[in-house]
């Protein structure tokens, strides 16, 4: 860049004719690119086959017609088609202060231009590896020629990146002879930050905002997974089938020819079950909670229309207030041990780091070996040498069991790495504060609850946070551990989706899910006063 | 005298304990390294604590196993090539947030921030389709296109909190001087936070390396593609029915020894990573 100050003897748009041809060309590029954008946002939303099945009215297959709205929120989505929208009235806006020489207007065309160059050169890129996946997988089944043909978009897409490259060198050059002024720093600063945010929400609008805008779109439909069909709109029936609940009391079943209840082999009271009618609307009872001030036992009767999931709710709560209080207990002990200075502290942190770095999956099968139901379990065999059980238990297949396995399994995992937030949180803790407590007489349980605590109460506070919206959110463990017969929200939430290929319905409970982490993750926060800055 | 007496009392209970927590880490990952030499014929006998007759014949036969050692090829590429993208995009949002003055700052952290708060499975169908129209599915590349979702927001909030943390002054100094700001970052900021990158970027590999739902679903039409979690999620052995337990435990310690080494060396750094990241946050 040979950056020549403008001189203040040629002011603000009083510059040399002869570099307005220029201006007028970097203006054009950006109106045409502005149009262009729009033009092949309609062009491929009219050519777009699912849309033009449903115009054409060929899409009638179940009777009900999907309406044209969905096919195109299933198909193109919100973020995207705005985000267009914006970039094209920008271009062109940008196209016509171009026009009147405004030197901000030709930073911002430079910074367009750079992402252009780099947007048209990951493209080309991207067919390349595609290309060549293709070509591989087309050499397995026969040996197919390669086509010359198929490169066509790679070059484009490089050809176009090598001319946005040029035209960006070309402006570089011609900044100071067409356009006149100089960018104050702050506008500078401005500029700057958008230009190198800008690859990182690009990412973010790709493969985060995208999928979830697309989870909440088909949560109102009845798609099928992986399926091409447009979907039909079903409003919020997902949401209801899933939440759908109703309360009943139930009496005891009675004893034949007895006026006593029915006990069940383990010695608990048999309820009678909810009536016909709601069991043939799709009614099962999830839980039933004997009334304690009843002379003649009953229960209340929990009923839900999707048994599984609620049970899931359920299970996943239990599973994270559980193992999350644990691990805070446990961490809080092991941070207080290795928080006092000894001999082989750094190899202790070391060694708590272990088994946060051993991926769950190898964790979860590992701990299905731990705890296998034989003597051939060590788990098993110590808790006999030690003589806690005399006989081996079935820790993975035994339905009450599997609950304490899964939080024995999570705390091993989670809790030396709960530890090290807290021990870093006790490093900051002055060591006089515990001095001055000495010398004033104060016992060392005092000095735990009265300075450790409350000091600690920041770092306790984030890192139960975390824990608890990583024990809602848990899936590996409960997918390896126990397959289908314990369902976590996120097993259920698969199970759905790639087992029962029902697009839709798994999106309502993904949804659900995302509330429930929501709601948790806001009550938290207000709970515990969470410094945010 | 008897105070003597209760001091060493105090000092063998506090080793106890140490040890105690030490063996409670380690002794699942003992386990399954004794595991790994035990004969087959062994596994189903009473555990022992110690393999009784000891054997390779385990990591022989992972190792020769065509499959596996690709797996692990695919795994390194993957996280490899995950981390290093999340460092170099990651590196400039943090700048920007931490170091450059626009607004709307905080609000865009929070909004990186809140994309760690929904399950990967809520994504999934919705990656899914977007994995297909990109004709890469059942390739590494589908994996390294969608796991920024995980590494990115992080590598963004910790860089950023060590941006935050370097004087003013230097930037101010080198831009008084005339250079622009992307020089100020690639000459002197990125080179003051490399610790902070080697921290995300090794906290980003071990995030990709044990990532299992989306390399399960993306690569479900292609074994050959696979990454190593999904290999041993689905490990089986060559002549028997029966769970090949020994085998899997050989190919777990080899998948997970590297990994724990690379955490032994870079464990100081990591705990200041992390606490950056967490407690900061």
């Amino acid at each position: 860049m040979n950056a020549l100050p403008s001189s203040p003897a040629n002011p603000l748009g009083a510059k040399d004719r002869s570099s307005q041809p220029f201006a007028y060309i970097f203006s054009g590029l950006f109106v045409i690119l502005g149009a262009a954008a729009l033009a092949w946002l309609v062009v491929s939303v009219i050519r777009n086959p699912a849309i033009r099945l449903v115009v054409e009215g060929t899409a009638v297959e179940s009777g009900q017609s999907p309406s044209l709205i969905i096919a195109f929120l299933t198909q193109f989505g919100i973020v995207l088609p705005v985000l267009i929208l914006g970039m094209s009235a920008l271009s062109i806006w940008l196209g016509f202060r171009l026009r009147s020489r405004d030197i901000l207007a030709a930073r911002w065309a430079q910074t367009a231009l750079l992402w252009l160059a780099v947007a048209a050169a990951i493209a080309a890129i991207f067919t390349l590896i595609r290309l060549g996946f293709d070509y591989v997988s087309q050499q397995e089944q026969q040996a197919a020629p390669l086509n010359l043909g198929q490169l066509t978009p790679f070059f484009v897409f490089s050809g176009a990146s090598g001319v946005f490259a040029l035209l960006l060198v070309w402006l570089n050059r011609r900044l100071d002879y067409i356009f006149s002024g100089k960018e104050p720093l702050q506008s500078r600063e401005i500029r700057q930050a958008w230009n190198l945010l800008i690859p990182t929400l690009a990412v973010f609008v790709l493969v985060a905002a995208r999928p979830l805008e697309q989870t909440f779109i088909r949560s109102l439909t009845d798609k099928r997974f992986a399926g091409q069909a447009v979907p039909n709109f079903v409003g919020l029936q997902n949401y209801g089938n899933l939440l759908g609940m109703r309360l009943d009391i139930v009496d005891c079943r009675l004893e034949e020819d007895a006026d006593r209840c029915d006990l069940a082999r383990d010695g608990s009271i048999r309820w009678q079950s909810i009536d016909r009618e709601l069991l043939q609307e799709g009614f099962r009872t999830v839980w039933t909670i004997r009334l304690p001030f009843d002379s003649s036992p009953s229960a209340l009767a929990i009923s839900g229309l999707d048994q599984d999931f609620l049970k899931s709710i359920g299970t996943t709560l239990l599973f994270a207030v559980i193992s999350v209080s644990f691990e805070l207990l446990v961490a809080l002990f092991i941070a207080l041990t290795v928080n006092s200075a000894f001999r082989g502290r750094g190899l202790m942190r070391a060694v708590m780091l272990v088994p946060w770095a051993i991926p769950t999956v190898i964790s979860a099968r590992l701990w299905e070996l731990i705890l296998k139901d034989t003597s051939a379990g060590i788990i098993n065999r110590v808790l006999m040498d030690i003589g806690l059980i005399s006989a081996p238990q079935a820790w993975l297949s035994d339905v009450s069991l599997q609950l304490p396995a899964a939080i024995m399994v999570d705390v091993w995992k989670t809790a030396p790495f709960m530890a090290l937030l807290l021990l870093a949180g006790l490093q900051t803790i002055s060591s006089e504060l515990y001095e001055a407590a000495s010398v004033d007489g104060a016992t060392r349980p005092q000095q735990l609850f009265s300075i450790t605590l409350p000091l600690l109460r920041p770092t306790i506070a984030v890192a139960l946070v975390f824990r608890t919206l990583d024990a809602l959110r848990v899936f590996d463990l409960f997918n390896v551990l126990f397959g289908r017969q314990q369902l976590s929200m996120a097993t259920y939430n698969y199970e759905t989706l790639v087992n029962n290929q029902q697009d839709g319905y798994a999106s309502a409970v993904s949804m659900i899910i995302f509330l429930l982490i929501s709601v948790f993750a806001i009550v938290y926060v207000r709970l515990l006063n969470v410094e945010t800055e | 005298m008897k105070k003597k007496w209760l001091d060493v009392l105090q000092r063998v209970i506090f080793y106890a304990l140490v040890v105690f927590i030490a063996v409670y880490a380690l002794f699942p990952f003992y386990w399954a390294f004794s595991t790994s030499f035990k004969t087959e014929n062994e596994m189903f006998r009473r555990a022992s604590y110690i393999p009784q007759e000891p054997t390779l014949k385990n990591y022989q036969y992972v190792l020769r196993n065509g499959k596996f050692v690709l797996t692990l090829r695919n795994s390194a590429f993957v996280a490899g090539t995950t981390s290093v993208l999340s460092l170099l995009v990651g590196s400039f949002a943090a700048y920007a947030l931490g170091r450059l003055r626009f607004r709307g700052r905080t609000a865009l952290l929070y909004v990186i921030l809140s994309m760690t708060m929904f399950p990967s499975i809520s994504i999934l169908s919705g990656l899914y389709t977007i994995v297909q129209e990109s004709g890469l599915f059942g390739t590494p590349f589908a994996l390294i296109m969608t796991y920024p979702v995980f590494t990115l927001p992080f590598t963004v909030w910790v860089l950023t909190s060590f941006f935050r943390g370097l004087p003013a002054e230097i930037e101010q100094a080198a831009l008084i001087d005339g250079a622009t700001h992307m020089q100020t970052f690639r000459m002197i900021l990125l080179p003051l936070t490399a610790p902070a990158l080697v921290t995300t970027g090794l906290l980003s590999f071990v995030t990709s390396w044990n990532e299992y739902l989306f390399a399960l679903n993306f690569t479900i039409t292609n074994p050959a593609a696979q990454t190593v979690p999904v290999a041993i999620a689905q490990f089986s052995g060559i002549d028997s029915l029966q769970e090949p337990i020994a085998e899997i435990m050989a190919a777990a310690m080899i998948v997970t020894i590297p990994l724990v080494l690379l955490v032994l060396i870079f464990q100081n750094r990591i705990v200041a990573g992390l606490t950056a990241g967490a407690v900061k946050g």
